[in-house]
């Protein structure tokens, strides 16, 4: 039991960290789309948490949800604007 | 009004009803099916919201957990813990429900007959509109609170786009902003209450904060205080967000805005009733609600003296009346928010006989500007006439209910230690009618300069319901009592039964 | 010394993604980089609930055969914070796709996605 706990709180370090890293990259892109896809990482690593967090349909929901529909509707919009920020 | 039943029938209803409207409409093209259904779901609502008992709704079917007996229980006339979600239906309801669904009767009518082009999702989007003020009138949990403040302005949102200029774009994304955030914000009090006390349902949460205590979480408490006054500015349009919601009312069509400022109005009275029962006992959070009434209610009214238009002076005049109703809950005397909830009321009728005159202008090919003079009362006598009333209604001249209202605000507000407030509220009367006098004699006196069309026939449904209103306002304002005996029982009781 | 849970890491997690959501809606200028500063403004409000949720030493709250009801209640984590998450990404997804598309709207009158120039005020 000892184990398993230890082990959870070193995944939730990496978990933070990976959360943290891809949520500052994903708003520091130039490239919108690049964006989009690093958001999805961001919430891969927060569908993990969720089952860290002992809600793991959460988790599943999170996964599908993060990872596809939202970067999807983004990528909608960029394809329907455009993809670079001007300056 | 003697039994109290659980489960009762007619919750589901009303806000299921304005539901399965929207559904359907949305999916309709055929313009009078659709002039129809939704006509006729609004009369069913009302209906409804008329005949209905006073009771309970309970979701998920937990029964109330009675603490001194350690027994399981249905009767909710046992003050036990919840434990569940629930909505209550009770007089104060049932009158903001009454006038709100007959504003949303005649805001269908009007918007099915002319206006506007894509109807089926416009209709629907009014209707769920009303729902979301239908729930977070009945709500007494935090979960349906949330979801009714962050679906209420989703609705806003899609309403403001429907009538399609480019400052109802903009009004629209910058609301969308702000209540993605300010929603995010509701979510994270929501969770801190839940964090502290355990509970989701409100009475629950009211009486382990009063019980128990909070166990020197009081900094947290307060954190959570903060995130529901920002949720409540933007629900309502209160002080420092006025400009969203000011914006969000001069941009949509006048009849969609009669049921956006109903629905503001219940939620101001619905959320700052929550606050006062969950937080009213700490220190600061009457003086804070107070002072957000007072700021909103001078500012609007004296941006509404600057503006040119007639459709933004009604705006912002909502905007600083809506101050007048919280300002009432905030005294959070009992005489205070019977003035308060009384004010909402009457704020919502005579609003409503404002801007459906606006509307009546439309015809007149959209003369709502004041720099030009239209000469309209010679064209129209009649709607002159009634804006006449409503802008003595909206200035509380004595036959007219708001009158009644501020009466009892100002001596609520005497009684409670700040005459100062008395002032003000009087100086936001008379300012009221200089505003909306300015205008009326710009728009329908002077004699005409500017041609405007010559033979514009008004539709009926528009002088049918100015007029409905304008007897409305005249028979609260001459017997009282007729809102009163709704909204007593209610503060009275201690808010619940 | 405080010691570290996975609670506790959650609250970090929420604590920055509320700040870094927070500081993107505000400070950046283009309307899409916006709408993504707000996605990650919902997923903090959604791990801050589920952490409050969380029970040190719990087990997830699905009923299992074999496990007595006694210790089903004194274990298992909050079940209602999930449903509150559960909505709040229905409605994250429906509030990011009205952002998106008064954003397509406001870009094919405007031509541009900076928000200091599409929000302007406007002479009416």
């Amino acid at each position: 039991m000892m184990e398993l706990s230890s082990s959870f709180i070193a995944m939730g370090y990496i978990m933070v960290i990976a959360i943290t890293v891809g949520a500052i990259a994903a708003l520091l892109q130039k490239d919108l789309i690049r964006a989009a896809f690093l958001s999805g990482a961001e919430s891969i690593a927060l569908a993990f948490f969720f089952q860290a967090l002992l809600a793991p349909d959460l988790g599943l929901t999170q996964a599908i949800v993060g990872t596809v529909l939202l970067p999807g509707i983004i990528i909608l919009g960029i394809f329907k604007t455009r993809r670079t920020e001007e300056d | 009004m003697t039994t109290i039943p659980s489960n009762l029938w007619s919750i589901p209803l009303i806000v299921a009803i304005p539901l399965l409207a929207a559904i359907v409409v949305n999916a309709l093209y055929d313009k009078r099916a659709i002039r129809y259904i939704s006509i006729i779901s609004a009369l069913l609502t009302l209906g409804i919201s008329i005949i209905s008992p006073y009771g309970y709704h309970w979701f998920t079917g937990h029964p109330a957990f009675d603490p001194t007996t350690f027994t399981f229980t249905f009767d909710p006339g046992i003050p036990g813990f919840r434990l569940s979600l629930e909505f209550f239906f009770g007089p104060m309801q049932q009158i903001m429900i009454v006038i709100s669904s007959l504003i949303l009767v005649f805001c269908v009518i009007m918007a099915t007959s002319g206006l506007t082009k894509h109807q089926g999702p416009y209709l629907a989007m009014i209707f769920l509109l009303f729902a979301s003020a239908a729930i977070i009138i009945m709500v007494n949990d935090l979960y349906h609170l949330w979801i009714a403040v962050e679906i209420g302005s989703l609705i806003v949102v899609g309403v403001v786009v429907g009538s399609g200029t480019s400052i109802s774009h903009k009004a629209a994304l910058k609301y969308a902003y702000f209540s993605a955030i300010c929603g995010s914000g509701l979510a994270i009090a929501l969770a801190l209450l839940l964090g502290i006390t355990g509970f989701p349902n409100v009475s629950d949460v009211v009486r382990v904060i009063n019980i128990f205590g909070v166990g020197g979480m009081e900094t947290i408490l307060y954190i959570s205080f903060g995130f529901f006054i920002l949720s409540w500015m933007y629900a309502g349009g209160l002080a420092p967000l006025h400009p969203l919601k000011s914006e969000v009312y001069g941009a949509s069509y006048p009849h969609a805005t009669a049921v956006l400022q109903a629905q503001s109005k219940l939620m101001l009275v619905a959320i700052g009733i929550i606050m006062l029962r969950i937080f009213g006992t700490l220190p600061f959070v009457k003086e804070v609600m107070i002072f957000l009434s007072i700021i909103t209610m001078m500012l609007g009214v004296v941006i509404a003296l600057l503006q040119i238009d007639f459709r933004w002076i009604i705006a912002y005049l909502i905007i600083s009346h809506s101050g007048l109703v919280t300002l009432g809950i905030a005294l959070g005397t009992k005489e205070g928010i019977i003035g308060g909830i009384f004010q909402a009321v009457n704020d919502i009728i005579y609003m409503s006989v404002l801007l459906f005159c606006c509307e009546a202008l439309y015809y007149f090919g959209g003369a709502t500007s004041t720099r030009g003079s239209f000469g309209i009362a010679k064209k129209s006598p009649w709607l002159c006439a009634a804006v006449l009333l409503g802008a003595f209604a909206a200035s509380g001249i004595p036959p007219f209910n708001g009158f009644q209202s501020e009466i009892i605000l100002i001596q609520a507000s005497i009684n409670a230690g700040f005459p100062e407030i008395a002032v003000i509220i009087l100086m936001v009367s008379v300012t009221t009618l200089i505003a909306l006098l300015r205008a009326i004699y710009r728009i329908f006196l002077k004699p005409p300069e500017n041609e405007v069309a010559a033979n514009a026939q008004i539709p009926k449904s528009i002088t049918i319901g100015t007029w409905l209103f304008i007897i409305l306002t005249i028979i609260i304002g001459v017997y009282p009592d007729i809102a009163l005996r709704f909204i007593v029982p209610f503060v009275e009781g201690g808010f619940l039964p | 010394m405080i010691e570290v849970t996975i609670q506790l890491l959650g609250f970090i997690a929420a604590a920055l993604l509320l700040i870094i959501g927070i500081a993107g809606m505000v400070f950046l200028d283009n309307i899409i980089k916006k709408i993504i500063a707000f996605t990650l403004l919902s997923d903090g409000v959604n791990i801050l609930l589920v952490a409050i949720g969380y029970i040190e030493g719990g087990v997830v709250p699905i009923l299992l055969p074999g496990m007595s009801t006694v210790e089903f209640t004194t274990h298992a984590a909050l079940v209602f914070p999930v449903g509150i998450v559960l909505t709040n990404i229905v409605i994250g997804v429906s509030t990011t796709a009205i952002l998106v598309a008064l954003a397509i709207m406001l870009y094919r009158r405007y031509g541009t996605l900076k928000a200091s120039v599409v929000l302007k005020g406007e002479r009416r």
